[in-house]
Parts: structure tokens; C-alpha cells; sequence
């Protein structure tokens, strides 16, 4: 039994499928086999712990050891130091250290680790306020999506009283600072520009966001220092569980499937350790295929098995019955409004794996809207900054490996696309995005810098 | 047989001498009592020693701590743990250290003993599996009936929250009509008119607080009686946690020693290279090549297997050594540098008027100053720490390699240093500008030259006061370090505290308070060991403090 195990492991294609016609290829010979990979207590670190703890590594020759990081900074300055050969990042974290907003390293990505997964907290003083303002909201099942047009009112007493409503989210370049932006720009609250001496975007703000490490989100929440944020799971659902805040829209509302972690190295790992990089694409992709498998009826058959994991102590590390919700395709809005959302976390579907230039160039956007790069782009820049950081190619060649190894199949992965996705206007606004006008989009926005087309 | 009663005296001395020594002074009295010396004493010094503090230390932690505060005192993640709970908790952290110590052990064994375990953990496996359906059968009616309770308590509250809702409303639209009436009725220039209006919106405006406030009262009563926990519940999830955790560890284990074992991957690519070599005979050209070329391939492979080491997590009895590891670097760096400076301060009033800005001003700097500031340098001295020469050497020293030095054990180590030095330096300034006089006029008399003063005068007769020093040394470091490693997430118990705080699990605050003790208890040991030195260099035994 454990014979045709390991025979089935085996049958893998050398690099360059020099055995391709071979039934018994081999494991990739990679540089260096014993890793070190950093994350970020959220539940969407599970690729890179489910390619440990399910074997998917040790499938392609690797040890490695999976370690907590405190915090977003600590993680990527330990990735550009060599302490950490790889770690789970924000998507905005190696487009701006590659061009140089905060540290400036050469970091780049050939995985995309999920979709979705964010959602935005206040806290139960304000969430009453916001009910006040729209008795719509007032009941155990309030309808989707919530949008910041109840938020308003609120901001404008607490600006009257000289004060001004203080957010939470995790990084200056997180997924976490755009989406929640994005939401409260479009009710037209004001979240503060970037300029060059104002590196912490309070210029102009109606609402002033802070940066709180994920972890801290719930206790920062309850000592009253902010009243509300955005952060991924599972520091949402804990909240409903200390009943000290109250989810009001996820970002899955905000932007239907965005993408939101990558796994990142640095250049000069990628470029001293080619084979090894390729093995690691190959076990996280099949980790992503593991945690979206289905069955018939399109229920989550592995999720969890994945939050039992995520619950122990040196991973995640919240309650299981915490992380148990989101992943297994639920959300705990409140405690009387537990809804369905099977696209809460998307691992593999939707081709998500796949290291879109779109999805690169959506960030740069967001940095520019914000004044986080300080003068005006063309085009043309965001497509090459775009290919500096997103390496589909090294993607490709750890799928084609994987087709041989008859693991994944042909409908897996876009095999023939030019990376990017097609405009979509599944946004809570709106507005139309193609990856191709990155100008045009950043002008159709009513709050935020525009350039010249 | 039967001892010689001078031996048993000198025994007894002995015994007496180390209890000294060591300032393990409780002790005493029951060494005397074994001797049969003055029993009624003996036993007054060990009720008043022994049996006191363990009585304090059982009516602290089971009448006060569990009777009292565990079911006054609430956070957000519910009760505050028990002392069994703690228990339980310090039991799951060792448990995990002993998983992680099997699991290596099962990557690296091979032969016959491998297959024996294999068969033993494939009984445990279905064992375990059949305990875990029935803990998750248990839950599942459990959580049926917890679900029925709650709702049944919260349907009349939820009744009665609407039920204000809408008495609310009527009210609070018949005040609407109310004082539209009487603002239509009011005629232009009639000031008590105005101000009765100005009163009753006042008094609406009240009103509607009021009515806020009472809305809010029975809302948050929702919200308590849903987050309402069942003990009965919390239990049998806990059993099935349990239960889960142990099948997952097995069924890892499992692998460890089938498919994922070092010794059977090994022997695969072994036997898979001889095929390819008997291959190899038949081909010619360019097949005899590409075949020569993919058993290079897994040649190389196959070495590194057999360097590769299981790559597990780090548990908490290494993190405990690291961190015993990363104080006693810091503490030796810093005594390094705080006893010449501490010998040349007491010898030389000038040299100690040089050093008084430096000292007055970086003695009281926090350990969470200094850290930040010397992570920056030791990273900046270290740009590529993996391939840097000196982190290679500590890398492959014995004993020392497997505990990985890296940028942030250094820096916590200098944090340590320069935040416990100081006691050691003013200490042993201390001690060498109070040597008597009459010992440095022997040593002038002698014409002793520099270096023989220093050796065979000053530092002797210094040493108690340096041991002194050393000691508050090397007790600050110790706390220095827990803060330092919290920071740096150099691997070691500050981390440990400080990724249960993150976890936010509902057993994390039990594990803490674990901490808590190991801390103490290590905190203690140290502190007993530089006791030992400073009495064992202390001519007339300066008396050893609690």
C-alpha cells in the first residue's frame, strides 16, 4: 500500500520534463532542502501549512519548517535578510518593496495564495449608531452588501466634535488598507492621502487608519483605541465571538474575488535557488488544490480537516470552532446571522493561483489613488512593474510538471492567457476595472489623486 | 553495616554545609530532625518553614484563586482558567514537545524497528478514530440541546425587545404630532410660546436617550444570553479536540514511517538507480546519456536525503534552553565588559568622573529602546547572516549549533548585556575602592607591580561584592530577555508568550500563566547558582539572602 504511495510520488518529471516520457521520473534536484517559511497568524497562511502537515513539500524532496512571525514588517525585513527563505505576504508587500515604498528589496512572487477572506469590524457602539442611521440594519438579518452610507453621519458628529473616527488595518500596503479605503471612499468618506511627508495617509482624512498587527485587532478594538477596522480571518469572527464588535461587510462585497496573499521570496533566493522555487510552486499548488476540493454537491470536503490543523497552537492558533466558520464556507455576522459564503476563502478556484499582472497592476493603482507613489505613471509602467514582481512563468513550468505527474489537469490552469483577467465591474461601486487601463481606472474614481492619460 | 558515628557526623556536617551554601536554608531542620537534634526545635523551624509557605501557597492557589477570583472575574474569552486547567494546559505544551521529539524519531528510524512501530501506531490510529466519532457524537446532541436552552431563553427577551421597539415608535411619532400641533398653534412674537417649544423639544430629545439606552439594555441581554456558554458543551469539545489532535498526530506519525521515512525514500531511489544502471548496459547514444545524466541526478539527490533532518516546530523545552542560552551569552558578554570597567572606576577617581555621564545616562534606557536600535545594527553587521562566515561557525559548534543563532538571539543577547551590566559595574567599583588600606600598603611595601596587585589583592578581595553584582545581573537579564525575545521573535519563551497572546484560543491564557511558573522557577535556579558562587568565594560566608 504505502509502495504505490510512493510510486505515484515518484512518477514526476525532472526539470525541463527530460524524463517526460518515462513512467518513473524523478524528484526535482533542488539546491537546497531544508526551508524556512515565515506566516502570519491568519487562517489564510493554510497553503503553506497544509503543503507541511499533508506532505505535499515532503513529496517534492523538501523539509521545511513553517514559523509565526509577530508582525508584517518583521516578516518581510527577516525574507530580505535570509532568515526566511519565503513567507506568506500581502500582495501589496513585494510591489512596494520592489518599488521601494518603505523597505526597498527585490521580492518576487510566482503563487498567489487566495481570494477573498477580509472582512471590515466596527464596534458595537458604532455599529448601533449605524443602525440608527438605517433602521434597515436594525435586525438580526440585516441585508447584504452594507455599504458606508450609514457610516457617514457618524464620521461627521465625531469631526464635529473635534475628534475623528480612528480604523484599524494591518499594513500601509495591505490588501486590508486599500479595501477598506475603497469602501469608505466610496460614500464618499475621505481616508486620507499619502504624501511624501506624510508617510502615515492622514492628509485630508475624514476617518484616520492606523496600522495594528492582525493578532492585535480584537484587544486594540476592545481598549477603545480604534472603532473598527479591517483584517482577515480569523480576528473578525473572534470579535462576534467576544462579542465586542460587529462584522459589517466583507471583502468579498467590496471587490467580488480579489486577490489578497501571495507567497513571496526574495530575487536573489528565486535566482540562486531556481529548482528549489519550482518544488515549492508545485507542493503549495497542490496544497491550494487539496483545500478547494469538493464533492458532488459542491460542499468543502477538507476544510475541516484544514481549521483542526490551523487550530493548533504553533499555527493559527484560535478556537477551531473560530476558525472552523469562515472556512468552511460560513461567515458569523453577528451572533443571530450566520451566513453562507462558499467564496469566503478561494484557494484554488477561479484560476486563483496563477500570478495575474492584473492583479499586480490593481495595487498599483490603489498606491497611486492614495499618493503612496508620489507622482504620476504611465501606462507602460505599470505593465513592466506589474512582470518585475508576478513570475508566471516559474508557475507555469511548476504545472506543466505537475500535468505530467497527471496531479492536476489541463482545466487547472490558464495555461494559454496573456495575464490578465477580463474588466469586471464587480465592485461594491461599481466601477469598471481592466488591468489594461490602469490610468483610465485610477481617473473614474471620485476620491483620490488622477493622472494624465 | 551499622555507620561508624563519625562518618554519620561528618556526613552530617557536610550535608549541613551544602544546605548552607546553597541558601536552601528550609532544608536545615530537617537534617537536624534525621539526627535526632533537638527534635521539638527542629519540628517548631519546619512547621514555620515547610509546612507555612505550602499551606499559603494551597490556600492561594485553591481557596483564594479557585474558589474566589476564577468566578469573579470574566475576560472575553470567558472564565479565567482554573488551577486543574493550567494543569491541563502545562500537560498539552509537553505533550507537543514529546510529539514533535516522536515524530523525529520516527523520520529517522529504519529497519525492523520501523515496521513494528508501524503496526503499533496503525492500532492506536483506529483506536483513537473510534473514541473521536463518538466525542464528535457527543458534541453533536450536546450542541442540540445548548442551541434549544439558548433559544428558548432568548425568544421572550427577543418578544420583549420588540414589543419596547414598537411602544417606542408609537410614543416617539405621537410626540412627533405632538409638537408639530403645537408649533403650528404658535404665533409669531409670543416668547413663552417659543420657549415652551424649545422645552419640549428638550424634553423629546431626552426622551429619545432614554428610550435609546433602554433599547440598547435589553439588546446587549441578547447578545450576553446568546454568547451564553454551556460547561457541558465547552467539556465534550474539548474531549473531541483532544481526541482529533491525538488522530492527527498519529496519522502524521503514521507517515513519518511509511511513505515520508528517510530510511524507505532512501532505499527507493537506491533501488530505483541500480535498475537504471542495469539499464544503462543496453543503451547506446544519446539514451545511454540521458541516462547516465538522471542517476547522477538522484545520486545527488539521494545525498542530501541522507543529510536532510526532519524539520519539525519548535516546542517549549527548546525554546527554554534557547532562551537559558541567550541569557547566559548576554550575561557573560556584558560581565566582559562591566568588570575591567568596574575594577579601573573603583582604582581611579578620574576614570570613574569619565564614566559617570555614560553610566547616569544609559543605566535607566528600557530594554524595548535599546532592541529595536541594536536589531537594526546586528542585521546591518549581518546582511546575509545564512552565508556570513561567523554564523556558519556558531552554526556547526556542538551543542551550541542546533539552537541556530541568528540576528535576533544576537541582538537579544546585547539587549541583555547592556541592560544588566550595570549592577555588576557599580558593584565592583564598590568592591575595589573599599579594599583596606593596610593590604594595598602590604603590596607597596612588596613593591607588587600592577598586574600582581590586581591579581593577587584587588580582585580576591573584591570578588564577594563582584558575586554580588553578578547575581542582580544576572536576575535583571533574566527579565530583560523575556521582554527583549518578545520583540526580536527570536525563538525562546518571549516568543512563546507572545504567539499564545496572538493566538486569542481559549486555552492561551491558561498556557501563559504557564509560563508564568516555568519563568519563575528558571528565574529561581539561576538566581540559586549565583548564590553557590558568591558564598563559595566569600571568606567569612556573608550570609546567603531568600
Amino acid at each position: 500500500m504505502k509502495n504505490t504511495k510512493i510510486n505515484t510520488l515518484i512518477i514526476s518529471a525532472a526539470f525541463g520534463s527530460m524524463m517526460a516520457t518515462s513512467l518513473h521520473a524523478e524528484q526535482l534536484d533542488v539546491e537546497k532542502d531544508l526551508l524556512k517559511f515565515g506566516f502570519i497568524k491568519l487562517t489564510d497562511c493554510a497553503p503553506l501549512v497544509i503543503a507541511k502537515e499533508k506532505g505535499f513539500f515532503q513529496d517534492e524532496g523538501l523539509q521545511v519548517e513553517v514559523v509565526a512571525q509577530p508582525n508584517w514588517k518583521t516578516l518581510l525585513d527577516n525574507v530580505i535578510s535570509g532568515d526566511l527563505d519565503g513567507a506568506h505576504m500581502l500582495s501589496g508587500q513585494p510591489i512596494a518593496a520592489t518599488i521601494g515604498f518603505g523597505t526597498k528589496a527585490h521580492i518576487v512572487t510566482s503563487y498567489t495564495m487566495d481570494l477573498n477572506g477580509n472582512a471590515i469590524t466596527v464596534s458595537n457602539d458604532i455599529w448601533s449608531q449605524m443602525q440608527e442611521n438605517d433602521p434597515a440594519l436594525d435586525s438580526p438579518t440585516p441585508p447584504h452588501p452594507i455599504t458606508a452610507e450609514a457610516l457617514v453621519p457618524v464620521v461627521e458628529e465625531i469631526l464635529e466634535e473635534g475628534q475623528k473616527l480612528q480604523m484599524g488595518m494591518v499594513f500601509p500596503t495591505s490588501t486590508h488598507n486599500y479595501e477598506l479605503r475603497y469602501w469608505l471612499a466610496s460614500a464618499g468618506i475621505n481616508p486620507g492621502m499619502y504624501t511624501k511627508s506624510d508617510t502615515g495617509g492622514r492628509t485630508g482624512a475624514q476617518v484616520e487608519l492606523s496600522v495594528t498587527p492582525p493578532p492585535m485587532m480584537p484587544a486594540t478594538l476592545e481598549s477603545g483605541n480604534i472603532q473598527g477596522y479591517c483584517v482577515g480571518e480569523p480576528w473578525n469572527q473572534q470579535a462576534v465571538a467576544k462579542g465586542i464588535g460587529v462584522p459589517v461587510t466583507t471583502n468579498y462585497d467590496v471587490w467580488k474575488n480579489n486577490p489578497e496573499k501571495v507567497f513571496g521570496v526574495s530575487k536573489k533566493w528565486a535566482d540562486e535557488n531556481p529548482k528549489t522555487n519550482i518544488a515549492v510552486t508545485k507542493a503549495l499548488i497542490m496544497a491550494g488544490k487539496w483545500l478547494d476540493e469538493t464533492d458532488a454537491d459542491g460542499k468543502l470536503v477538507n476544510r475541516e480537516e484544514a481549521a483542526r490543523i490551523l487550530a493548533k497552537s504553533n499555527y493559527v492558533g484560535a478556537d477551531y470552532d473560530v476558525i472552523k466558520n469562515s472556512m468552511t464556507g460560513f461567515f458569523l455576522f453577528q451572533k443571530t446571522d450566520k451566513r453562507e459564503m462558499r467564496d469566503f476563502n478561494v484557494f484554488f478556484k477561479h484560476h486563483c493561483t496563477y500570478p495575474w499582472y492584473s492583479d499586480g497592476v490593481w495595487f498599483l493603482t490603489q498606491m497611486r489613488r492614495w499618493g503612496q507613489i508620489s507622482d504620476a505613471k504611465t501606462k507602460d509602467w505599470y505593465m513592466e512593474t506589474a512582470k518585475k514582481v508576478y513570475k508566471p512563468e516559474v508557475y507555469l513550468a511548476a504545472a506543466k510538471l505537475l500535468l505530467e505527474e497527471e496531479k492536476i489537469t489541463e482545466a487547472d490552469v490558464p495555461w494559454e492567457t496573456d495575464g490578465f483577467k477580463p474588466a469586471t465591474t464587480d465592485f461594491i461601486d461599481g466601477i469598471e476595472y481592466d488591468g489594461k487601463e490602469p490610468v483610465k481606472y485610477l481617473n473614474s474614481h471620485k476620491i483620490g489623486n488622477k493622472d494624465p492619460e | 553495616m551499622v555507620l561508624n558515628f563519625v562518618t554519620m557526623k561528618k556526613i552530617k556536617y557536610s550535608l549541613l554545609k551544602t544546605i548552607d551554601i546553597t541558601g536552601l536554608t528550609f532544608l536545615d531542620p530537617v537534617v537536624r530532625l534525621c539526627y535526632g537534634e533537638e527534635p521539638q526545635v527542629q519540628l517548631k523551624k519546619i512547621g514555620q518553614w515547610i509546612i507555612v509557605p505550602l499551606i499559603a501557597v494551597f490556600v492561594a492557589l485553591f481557596v483564594i484563586y479557585d474558589g474566589f477570583i476564577v468566578d469573579t472575574f470574566k475576560t472575553k474569552s470567558g472564565k479565567l482558567p482554573t488551577s486543574s486547567k493550567i494543569y491541563s494546559s502545562y500537560q498539552a505544551i509537553d505533550q507537543l514537545h514529546d510529539d514533535e521529539l516522536a515524530k523525529e524519531k520516527a523520520y529517522n528510524l529504519s529497519g525492523e524497528e520501523r515496521e513494528v512501530e508501524l503496526k503499533a501506531v496503525e492500532e492506536k490510529i483506529s483506536s483513537v478514530a473510534k473514541a473521536l466519532e463518538l466525542a464528535g457524537q457527543a458534541v453533536a446532541s450536546q450542541q442540540e440541546v445548548t442551541k434549544a436552552s439558548i433559544a428558548s431563553k432568548v425568544a421572550p427577551i427577543q418578544a420583549e425587545y420588540e414589543a419596547l421597539k414598537e411602544s417606542i415608535k408609537v410614543a416617539a411619532t405621537a410626540r412627533a404630532e405632538e409638537l408639530e400641533l403645537f408649533s403650528q398653534s404658535m404665533t409669531p412674537g409670543d416668547e413663552s410660546a417659543a420657549e415652551k417649544l424649545l422645552e419640549l423639544v428638550r424634553a423629546d430629545d431626552a426622551q429619545d436617550t432614554l428610550d435609546r439606552e433602554k433599547r440598547n439594555l435589553i439588546k446587549e441581554k441578547i447578545s450576553v444570553t446568546l454568547g451564553e456558554k454551556s460547561l457541558d458543551l465547552e467539556e465534550i469539545k474539548a474531549e473531541e479536540t483532544y481526541f482529533s489532535e491525538r488522530l492527527a498526530f498519529l496519522k502524521t506519525y503514521k507517515t513519518l514511517l511509511s511513505t515520508e521515512n528517510k530510511s524507505l525514500i532512501i532505499d527507493e531511489k537506491k533501488g530505483r538507480i541500480s535498475a537504471y544502471e542495469q539499464e544503462l548496459t543496453t543503451l547506446t547514444g544519446a539514451d545511454a546519456l540521458k541516462k547516465a545524466k538522471s542517476i547522477v541526478k538522484q545520486e545527488s539527490v539521494i545525498s542530501k536525503k541522507e543529510e536532510s533532518e526532519y524539520a519539525g516546530s519548535k516546542t517549549i523545552w527548546y525554546q527554554v534552553k534557547r532562551s537559558v542560552l541567550c541569557v547566559f551569552t548576554g550575561f557573560f558578554l556584558g560581565s566582559f565588559l562591566a568588570i575591567p570597567i568596574g575594577i579601573f572606576c573603583g582604582l581611579n577617581k578620574t576614570f570613574m568622573a569619565m564614566m559617570t555621564p555614560f553610566i547616569a545616562i544609559f543605566k535607566p534606557v528600557s530594554p524595548i529602546v535599546w532592541l529595536p536600535i541594536i536589531l537594526i545594527l546586528v542585521m546591518g553587521a549581518f546582511p546575509n547572516p545564512d552565508k556570513h562566515p561567523f554564523m556558519e561557525f556558531l552554526g556547526e559548534l556542538p551543542l551550541i549549533g542546533v539552537y541556530k543563532i541568528n540576528p535576533a538571539f544576537i541582538a537579544s543577547a546585547i539587549t541583555v548585556a547592556l541592560c544588566s551590566l550595570w549592577a555588576t559595574m557599580a558593584n565592583t567599583a564598590l568592591g575595589v575602592a573599599s579594599i583596606d588600606k593596610d593590604h594595598m600598603n602590604v603590596a607597596r611595601v612588596l613593591k607588587l607591580g600592577f598586574f600582581a596587585r590586581l591579581f593577587k589583592i584587588i580582585i580576591p578581595s573584591s570578588l564577594p561584592l563582584i558575586f554580588a553584582g553578578l547575581r542582580i545581573s544576572l536576575g535583571v537579564g533574566w527579565m530583560v530577555l523575556i521582554a527583549a525575545e518578545l520583540l526580536s521573535s527570536s525563538e525562546g519563551i518571549g516568543k512563546f508568550v507572545f504567539d499564545e497572546f496572538n493566538n486569542g484560543g481559549s486555552d492561551s491564557l491558561a498556557k501563559m500563566v504557564v509560563v508564568v511558573f516555568i519563568v519563575g522557577i528558571i528565574g529561581l535556579i539561576l538566581d540559586r547558582i549565583m548564590v553557590i558562587f558568591q558564598r563559595l568565594v566569600s571568606f567569612e560566608g556573608a550570609p546567603a539572602t531568600i
